[in-house]
């Protein structure tokens, strides 16, 4: 920590770095940034900086105002779109109170205590997301009141001269330069839709290049003058942005989900931890799906997991277990695919680990694997087999979180109050509205 | 050959010889090879610390070299040389049998070579062979031999020394000198090897000799006490010496330069490497550059530089390569070393200094560490090495880098006694040895006593011939725990002598030398502090003569605690009050168990301390556990009955009735700080506390001549009647708790209704009067009488019969469940509970009742709570607390307990037991109840106790959530865990609560 701490005061001389960012995220996933002189910075690694918590959505109660920020020197970064003229970097923080502890209501700590009890267990937890956004021309609506993307194109479409196009190349060298490697970038099924695919790293550091990679790809927008959104699901006949997740654990170099032996090579300790997520899955999506909007993707039909099951390669299905790569056992892992992009990572991520690390625990049993597509099954049958749905709805879904022991021990009592008061807040905000579908079904005829 | 068959194998033993029979058949084969010097070899073995293993390689050295072992044997002095290096080091003998030219060193007496004379030597062995096209590792070779050389003569001379313990910091000087003689040649060959060849780079050889390079070592070898076997830590500086010479340039060479030498001591070469060179005490450590310029280390301990990395250059010296460069670089540091005791994270700096002696220790090594762990020597070099960083700011002289004469200098200067400076320099001189004897065995690294009985024989015959292995390990035993408690005497002591004689001896600290040591363990007031040991240590008194003895450990322990400065202050007070008690002196002298015990009571509740200070009698229960149980009812009632027949006036009695209720609550309150006490334990104490004294102040204002409530006998107008009421009726009362009661009265026969009316009005606030107290404070609650605040203090029983029969709300029937009689005649109080059972056990209760009660708690969640609580916090309105729980275990008494008699009881816990009993309650539900209601009630008693105030809301404050945490035993510094266990513990409650006392379930749900 002293020598990361002495790199990045010296990079700041050596490269005369005029602001420094301090960079944290609140509890609904919204990230905050201070910005300090850089002869604040050496101060603020020595006692944090203080500011007034109670500013932040979730953060502090407002009688314990008094907060400290404590830049973590491991996350520093020059910010490559701010250009030679007026060098700007940034850290992520961690929230501590005054007497140094960290702050309950810290996301980074959430995910952090949860990473410190898999490491007890001797796991390390690896990640790699699939994040879809839309690129629109603006954020005014057209006339029928939806937005307008940049262009009309498809999965995997090649848009000659196209803004998407010039748009993931400057976007891939921009998060290169922050030290964020991308594995694969293409358009997605919805016009303007496109998917960047972040190279796996561990999941604290994931977290934190997941906050670093939403901001690159407003500045690019603004830059490119376009607008991207990370909305679940911005168009009702179009498919939602989610934020596919492949997880695998570690013991050591050894890929604990491993197992040559075994159908589709997958050891016990998987089994356990996909049985773990698909027995918790309900009970989390009030965080890995977080607003109201998150619904109409998860319920939006096409190839949204709205149902807990798991198959090898369905794409329907809630866990895939994508094809292994012979002789890559370090490769095996499973995608968790109910997760959107407007989905806080750091509480996300800690639930998905926890859900699957009480499935080890308590050795859960993983269900039958589904082969069909089961949003080509009917009710009847789905019962029949067993498969439950998610959530159909913030409702729904705050109700399971409510009765949950996992997520409250996961998140801590502060963060779990704070997110069960927000969503409800929410969830009532939208039942009091009158819809242009209710007005459109029942004004004329009633 | 023929030999003295009179020699007994007894007499053999007693040359220190193990294996006996074996060594017969040894020594007629060495008279065989040698001649009869072999037989006079045996005075010679029988003086080494392992004859048996000296025989046998004298065996082999005379099988090898006969002609001259047999010369070596043939004088006694050379004779004995031998056989003494033999049987202490292996690894030294099989470097003799490699090099036997090296046995002529045994033939003349070895006094210590000068740091100069070895450092030519050394040169001078490797000088010589640096020409054109030089063998490199011949060099290397040619070097080690030097230097093991050099080695075996330190090996001899402290071998045959006079006093071993006595020479030890001579021979830790000589080490050190030849290792830095070996670097010193080391560079040599470097230098040779960059002008000579091209295999490591290109270098003009002008700009090697233009470089300037030296090595500075730290740790044991820059402060002259090294081991016999030990990594040397350095630092490289370079410089050029040219203005031809790029400065960046010059480090680069420099680098190369310190590169190779290192080889030259670690490179593979026939003759074995010989140490490691560590150099990741540079800046930055093991990523930061291997050298750097004068400049550069300057502004990097200007700048970056952590307090712990000055305390490293306490011991730098300049030992290799230019000395002048070295001594610019010391002399630039300096300064800063010994103004870091006035940086601002000092306090922390010096705690890691003593991490670092209990660092992590495997368990199997515990009992054998010589150099860690308590009574180790890290322990001696940690109290040198704070005192020097504590008084060397403002003294030069106890800058010195050596632990030897740090404290020969300490003493000097009058910090340190000079009885305990020598017993100290003896121990540590003594555990050196140990360490000393036990690496030159087999040249090995190594800190841990041997565990076979064969080598700690040979370790105590090396460090004494006297000594065998138990012996041995006695002496140890008792070093390390003398080294212990020297700490003690050398830190702690002194700090009384700025402000009182301590009468042994002339050492005396001025009170600024005081404040710095004070505020380096943490006291933040050390002026303050300084005034309070003053006071506790003046005079001639016994009591200050034991204080003086008593406080240095106290202090140590107040310093461990969280408000030492608070801490100490108390002591003061409570000792000036104590006086001259002999008891107390005693208790203090004698059972230290007590006095710690007491100083854990003083720095964790105000409660308590400020209790103490009126009654400090009580210190004496300290020293008996028995003391600190709450009395049981039966002793309170005898020793009121007592007070009350003892004394002729209404306020003197009522005065020694307040001072038992304020001793007997200071008992139960140490007895929750020391964790002697469980909760339940805590409120029947309270509960039973409370009844009896209401009881002798009912006594007191009724019976007592000179009360005048009424002319005559009261007795012969009404019968007066206590009930406890909430939770003083279900015994559970905390620290702080209000005493909720309802007062009843039967007028006797012959009395008119009036008239007993008033009497029992008079009674009740002559109740009132007697029992308010301002030292403890005392609330009497009669809120919950019918009426509340409306209704007349006092009823007849008729009068609640009428009332309840006619008027009685749901709520008032609630109430009664925990209505428990405590004073009256027993007709009158079963009567009463005759009468209130109906009404609190009802056959049917009405699911109108039932709504009623539902809707009020509804009402009372939201409008009682204070404006702006936050109701997650509130310890008895919020969310599944204390109401909580206790509105559904009455709700649930008045449904069933007519059915079920067993669930008839004021108190909630038992109530949820016999509940689950009956089956009226899932024991896991009932469970989380209790948890709930547990650590909420515990919570406000903690609040009370910790801060003499009670808390209705969880505090935010972290230092108060600190404090009642470690009153709840949490571990040190657990404010975010309570927190969250109370938030985990009553949001459980609370959903089994709404499930339960609404009727909620998953449909019905809404928020």
């Amino acid at each position: 920590m002293e020598r990361q701490r002495d790199f990045v005061l010296r990079t700041i001389e050596e490269r005369g770095v005029k602001f420094v960012r301090l960079w944290f995220t609140d509890v609904a996933g919204t990230l905050k940034s201070v910005a300090i002189a850089p002869a604040e910075v050496e101060g603020a690694f020595a006692e944090g900086l203080g500011f007034d918590g109670s500013a932040i959505e979730g953060l502090a109660r407002t009688y314990e105002a008094d907060m400290l920020a404590q830049p973590d020197p491991s996350t520093f970064q020059i910010l490559p779109w701010r250009g030679e003229i007026d060098p700007t970097a940034r850290m992520f923080c961690d929230i501590q109170t005054p007497d140094g502890q960290p702050a309950a209501a810290d996301p980074r700590n959430v995910l952090r205590r949860a990473l410190a009890k898999a490491s007890d267990r001797g796991f390390s937890f690896y990640i790699h997301p699939e994040i879809e956004f839309y690129l629109l021309k603006s954020t005014q609506l057209d006339a029928k009141g939806e937005p307008v993307p940049v262009d009309n194109a498809g999965y995997f479409d090649n848009v000659p001269g196209g803004t998407a196009h010039d748009f993931r190349r400057r976007a891939v060298s921009m998060l290169e330069q922050l030290g964020i490697s991308v594995e694969f970038s293409h358009h997605e099924g919805g016009p303007g839709q496109n998917e960047i695919d972040l190279r796996y790293a561990d999941a604290l550091t994931m977290a934190d290049n997941i906050m670093t990679f939403r901001t690159v790809i407003k500045e690019v927008a603004i830059e490119q003058g376009v607008y991207a959104t990370f909305m679940p699901k911005p168009f009702t006949q179009h498919p939602g942005s989610g934020m596919h997740t492949h997880m695998s654990l570690f013991e050591g170099d050894t890929n604990a989900f491993f197992d040559p032996s075994a159908q589709y090579h997958l050891s016990k300790t998987a089994k356990h931890f996909i049985a773990g997520l698909l027995r918790h899955a309900p009970e989390i999506t009030a965080v890995t799906n977080q607003y109201v909007n998150s619904y109409k993707r998860l319920w939006g039909g096409g190839e949204a997991p709205s149902f807990v099951c798991w198959g090898h390669n369905n794409r329907s299905a809630l866990i895939r277990v994508p094809l292994y790569k012979p002789d890559k056992g370090n490769s095996s892992r499973i995608e968790y695919r109910a997760i959107d992009s407007a989905a806080n990572p750091y509480l996300a991520y800690a639930l998905l680990l926890n859900a699957g690390l009480k499935g080890i625990e308590e050795e859960y049993p993983l269900p039958s694997e589904t082969e069909d597509n089961v949003w080509s099954l009917n009710d009847a049958e789905r019962r029949a087999m067993g498969i439950q749905p998610l959530p159909q709805s913030l409702d729904h879904a705050i109700r399971k979180l409510e009765d949950s022991e996992l997520v409250a021990e996961t998140l801590g009592e502060e963060v779990f109050s704070y997110v069960l008061a927000n969503k409800r807040r929410e969830w009532s905000d939208y039942r009091a509205q009158v819809t242009p579908f209710e007005l459109k079904q029942n004004l004329e005829t009633l | 050959m023929s030999n003295d068959r009179s020699l007994g194998l007894s007499q053999l033993a007693r040359f220190g010889f193990a294996d006996l029979t074996g060594t017969i058949a040894k020594l007629d084969e060495l008279v065989k090879l040698v001649g009869d010097a072999g037989r006079s070899a045996l005075a010679a073995l029988a003086t080494s610390a392992d004859p048996d293993q000296a025989l046998i390689a004298l065996l082999n050295l005379a099988t090898a070299q006969p002609a001259k072992t047999k010369s070596l044997l043939k004088k006694d002095d050379s004779a004995q040389r031998l056989c003494l290096l033999l049987g202490a080091s292996t690894a030294l003998t099989d470097f003799v049998m490699r090099h036997p030219v090296q046995l002529e060193l045994f033939e003349k007496r070895i006094s210590l070579a000068s740091a100069e004379e070895v450092r030519v030597q050394l040169t001078a062995s490797v000088e010589p062979m640096l020409t054109q096209g030089f063998d490199v590792i011949a060099v290397w070779n040619a070097l080690r031999v030097a230097y093991r050389a050099e080695l075996l003569k330190i090996a001899i001379f402290d071998l045959s020394q006079a006093d071993v313990q006595a020479g030890q910091p001579l021979v830790a000087a000589a080490l050190a000198d030849i290792a830095a003689a070996a670097i010193e040649a080391g560079l040599h060959v470097a230098r040779a090897e960059l002008k000579l060849s091209s295999e490591h780079g290109v270098f003009d050889a002008d700009e090697v000799d233009e470089t300037r390079l030296s090595v500075i070592a730290m740790g044991k070898c820059g402060a002259r006490e090294l081991n016999y076997i030990s990594d040397v830590d350095v630092i490289y500086v370079a410089d050029s010496a040219s203005s031809n010479l790029e400065p960046q340039r010059a480090v680069e060479i420099a680098t190369k330069l310190a590169t190779r030498m290192m080889r030259a001591m670690d490179g593979t070469a026939a003759e074995p490497m010989l140490w490691q060179v560590d150099p990741n005490l540079r800046p930055e450590g093991k990523s930061g550059a291997l050298v750097r310029t004068l400049e550069s280390h300057v502004a990097y301990y200007d700048r970056w530089a952590q307090s712990w990395e000055f305390q490293a250059l306490l011991k730098a010296r300049p030992i290799a390569g230019d000395i002048e460069l070295g001594e610019r670089y010391v002399s630039a540091l300096a300064p800063k070393v010994w103004n870091s005791a006035t940086r601002e994270n000092f306090v922390e700096s010096v705690q890691r200094m003593r991490e670092r002696v209990t660092e992590f220790i495997p368990a199997n090594e515990l009992d054998s560490q010589i150099k860690l762990g308590p009574g180790g020597l890290r322990d001696i070099e940690f109290t040198v090495q704070l005192l020097q960083l504590v008084h060397g700011r403002a003294d030069e002289t106890v800058r010195q880098r050596d632990t030897i004469s740090a404290i020969n200098s300490l003493s000097e200067g009058g910090y340190i006694g000079r009885e305990e400076a020598q017993e100290f320099s003896g121990h540590y001189k003594f555990l050196r040895l140990l360490e000393h004897r036990i690496q030159l065995s087999e040249m090995r690294r190594t800190h841990l006593m041997p565990s076979s009985e064969q080598k700690r024989r040979a370790l105590a015959r090396a460090v004494d011939l006297k000594l065998n292995a138990d012996t041995l390990i006695a002496k140890w035993e008792a070093v390390k725990i003398d080294v212990r408690a020297l700490h003690q005497k050398i830190f702690y002591r002194p700090l009384l002598s700025a402000v009182s004689k301590l009468g042994d001896e002339s050492l005396s600290l001025s009170s600024d030398q005081v404040r710095d040591r004070l505020h380096a363990i943490g006291f933040d007031d050390p002026k303050g502090a300084l005034d309070h040991i003053a006071a506790l240590t003046s005079g001639l008194s016994r009591r200050a003569v034991i204080q003086k003895q008593l406080l240095p450990v106290l202090l140590q322990w107040f310093s461990e605690g969280s408000d030492p400065d608070a801490a100490l202050l108390a002591f003061r007070r409570l000792s000036e009050d104590l006086g001259e008690s002999h008891w107390y002196l005693r208790m203090l002298r004698d059972s230290s168990g007590a006095a710690e015990r007491m100083t854990q009571v003083l720095s964790n509740s105000r409660l308590a301390t400020s209790l103490f200070e009126r009654i400090p009698e009580a210190a004496a229960w300290f020293e008996n556990s028995d003391d600190l149980i709450p009395m049981t009812a039966a002793e309170l009632a005898v020793e009121f009955d007592a007070v009350i027949s003892r004394h002729e006036l209404v306020e003197t009695a009522a005065t020694s009735i307040r001072n038992i209720r304020r001793r007997e609550t200071l008992r139960i309150a140490m007895g929750a700080v020391l964790g002697d006490l469980s909760i339940s334990q805590v409120s029947q104490g309270l509960s039973d506390l409370t009844a009896h004294y209401l009881g002798a102040m009912l006594a007191v204002a009724t019976d007592m001549n000179g009360s005048d409530i009424y002319s005559g006998d009261v007795a012969d107008v009404l019968d007066f009647g206590i009930v406890a009421m909430g939770r003083f009726g279900g015994e559970e009362l905390g620290f702080g708790s209000d005493a909720d009661v309802m007062c009843v009265y039967k007028t006797r026969p012959g009395a008119t209704s009036e008239e007993a009316q008033k009497v029992a009005e008079r009674i009740i606030s002559e109740l009132r009067r007697l029992t308010a107290d301002q030292v403890l404070e005392f609330e009497l609650d009669m809120d919950l009488r019918p009426e509340g605040k409306n209704g007349p203090v006092a009823r007849s029983i008729e009068s609640y019969a009428a009332y309840y029969e006619r008027w009685s709300d749901t709520w008032e029937a609630q109430a009664l469940l925990r209505a428990r009689p405590i004073a009256g005649s027993a007709e009158l109080q079963t009567e009463f509970l005759e009468l209130i059972n109906k009404y609190r056990y009802p056959v049917k209760m009405a699911e109108s009742a039932i709504i009623e009660i539902r809707r009020i708690k509804a009402r009372v969640e939201t409008e009682r709570l204070p404006l702006g609580a936050d109701p997650k916090r509130h310890l008895k309105l919020g969310r599944g607390s204390l109401s909580d729980v206790e509105w559904l275990v009455q709700l649930m008494q008045m449904q069933h307990g007519s059915e079920h008699p067993s669930i008839r009881t004021p108190k909630t816990l038992e109530a949820l037991d016999a509940m689950v009993a009956e089956n009226l309650i899932a024991e896991h539900d009932a469970r989380v109840l209790s948890e709930a209601w547990t650590l909420a009630s515990r919570l406000r008693s903690a609040s009370v106790l910790w801060a003499n105030k009670r808390l209705d809301v969880l505090p935010t404050d972290r230092k108060q959530l600190n404090g009642m945490a470690r009153i709840l035993e949490y571990p040190r510094g657990s404010a975010t865990a309570l927190e969250d266990d109370y938030l985990a513990f009553t949001r459980r409650a609370r959903s089994v609560y709404e499930r339960l006392f609404y009727g909620v379930s998953e449909e019905n749900r809404y928020e």
